[in-house]
């Protein structure tokens, strides 16, 4: 249980190509990484996941069923097994942080206000929130309305995690709690998790395995190991933070 | 020549795909409408915004569309003293077309604009997308509440509009033309029919209906950025308006 298979998905939107036929085995209970450029296609490739995109071509395999023939209402069972931060946080603007968490409890779980809010404070308080909890989103930065996007996602006790961009914005401290909590998800609870960064030193210190990818393609996949040890100009120049190499922006 | 008949084309898939998108919307509405299926805390918070904020204005809007009503027949009545007729030409016109018109277009552009702003705002920074990835529908979690609220609150409006034009009719007559209130009222009791007060109020219900729709509809097909949410506020005021004038026309046409 937890296995997740992109296999050969293409995208693309209006006349650009975001992915070229990119295929990635996510083993069940890993923590996967995923890298690469800004406007490489990290994130429409894991919104196929849930269905936010469908691919024009190639098929995503959760558990070895097809997801991407789903219809919308069909999909929801999957999206409470498999909760997704997005790099925005998407916090609700017209609700307190309390309630933003609280609502996929009011929503799923049949439990009264009070204890939806009491599990609801609980989360809050895995990512140090519980003092903000009758504060708005808008009160906070990226970093602190991140974590308590985190929070709302772990409400459902969820089997895959699809991080974007977790600890962007964070200070190091909260960024070194976000990345102890994915492992910690793995280690503990088995929880399968996807994430979607840019920083490198959290992807060496957390990741199972790593793919990168480059112009919508999979440039390289493999353990940190392998990609300390890669000779690919393009890699290393991404992960040394280079200017200078073969490296080219993104299409479109 | 092939030039034209490329962007002709284009437009005219363009224009098939917006009505398509807002069938569906319609059709996903009519799904939700179940009072079990929608979310209860959402829709009294609908309520209270839609309705409770915009009685302000409706009264003001009413007030002046009374007073204006019995201003512009007052010439012909002091004309041919016909001082009995005021309070009917007045309420005949405010209940039946004036009113429910006036009130539409004043809620299209403070409730149905501000919930296109809402709802694409809401697109544009992926809220939308967070609560599908969250497993709760838009439409039911969303849109439904607003449907139901302004479906609701267009009807108290109206009747509240109602009331406080005839008042202002009725305090403008005695006041410019000298014509006494109570005059007024017996003109409008002796010949207006309850069936005029339910023409204008049953017309509201489908304008509070077609604004719901039209503001969701445009608030949740942004794209663009803030660019693209100036885009919608303005669709959805003009689809208002052109759906209300289109609303009234049929009801008339079929009811005359």
């Amino acid at each position: 249980m937890g296995r997740i298979e992109f296999r050969d998905i293409y995208k693309s939107f209006g006349a650009n190509t975001v992915l070229r036929g990119v295929d990635l085995q996510v083993d069940a209970g890993s923590v996967h990484y995923i890298i690469g450029q800004s406007g490489a296609g990290k994130s429409v490739l894991v919104k196929h996941l849930i269905g936010l995109e469908r691919p024009d071509q190639g098929r995503v395999f959760v558990d070895g069923e097809d997801v991407t023939r789903l219809s919308e209402r069909e999909l929801y069972p999957l999206r409470k097994r498999c909760a997704m931060v997005f790099q925005h946080a998407t916090l609700f603007d017209s609700m307190s942080l309390l309630d933003n968490v609280a609502l996929p409890i009011r929503k799923h779980q049949k439990v009264d206000e009070e204890r939806a809010r009491e599990l609801a404070a609980r989360e809050l308080e895995r990512v140090d929130m519980e003092e903000y909890a009758d504060r708005y989103p808008a009160d906070f930065g990226d970093g602190m309305r991140k974590k308590v996007a985190i929070a709302r996602a772990l409400t459902l006790d969820p089997e895959f995690v699809i991080f974007d961009e977790p600890t962007t914005g964070l200070d190091p401290p909260s960024a070194d709690m976000v990345d102890e909590l994915i492992r910690d998800l793995s280690d503990d609870l088995g929880v399968t998790s996807i994430v979607i960064s840019h920083d490198l030193r959290s992807t060496f210190r957390v990741a199972d395995r790593i793919a990168m990818l480059y112009k919508g393609e999979l440039r390289l996949k493999g353990t940190p190991e392998t990609f300390r040890q890669t000779d690919d100009p393009v890699v290393r120049q991404f992960i040394e933070g280079s200017p200078d190499g073969p490296m080219e922006e993104p299409d479109g | 020549m092939m030039e034209w008949l490329k962007v002709v084309g284009q437009k005219s898939l363009a224009a098939i795909r917006e009505v398509g998108r807002l069938a569906e919307l319609l059709w996903r509405i009519l799904l939700n409408l179940a009072p079990w299926r929608f979310d209860g805390p959402e829709t009294w918070r609908a309520l209270y915004r839609v309705g409770v904020q915009s009685v302000g204005i409706v009264v003001i809007t009413a007030v002046l569309t009374g007073a204006i009503m019995v201003i512009q027949s007052g010439m012909y009545i002091q004309q041919y003293g016909a001082y009995g007729l005021l309070g009917w030409g007045a309420g005949y016109s405010v209940l039946r077309e004036v009113g429910p018109i006036m009130i539409g277009l004043m809620f299209s552009g403070r409730v149905g604009a501000n919930n296109a702003a809402e709802l694409g705002t809401m697109k544009v920074t992926e809220q939308i997308d967070g609560l599908r990835a969250l497993a709760i529908d838009p439409v039911a979690y969303l849109v439904v509440p607003r449907v139901v609220a302004m479906l609701v609150m267009m009807f108290l409006l109206v009747i509240i509009g109602n009331f406080t034009a005839l008042v202002g009719g009725a305090i403008t007559s005695q006041l410019i033309l000298g014509v006494d209130i109570e005059v007024f009222f017996w003109s409008l009791r002796t010949y207006l029919e309850m069936a005029d007060f339910w023409h204008g109020v049953g017309k509201s219900v489908g304008f509070g209906f077609a604004i719901a729709v039209i503001s969701c509809h445009f608030g949740l097909n942004v794209r663009g950025g803030a660019v693209g949410v100036g885009r919608a506020v303005n669709a959805s005021v003009v689809g208002s308006a052109i759906a209300i004038f289109m609303l009234d026309y049929l009801v008339s046409f079929v009811t005359i």
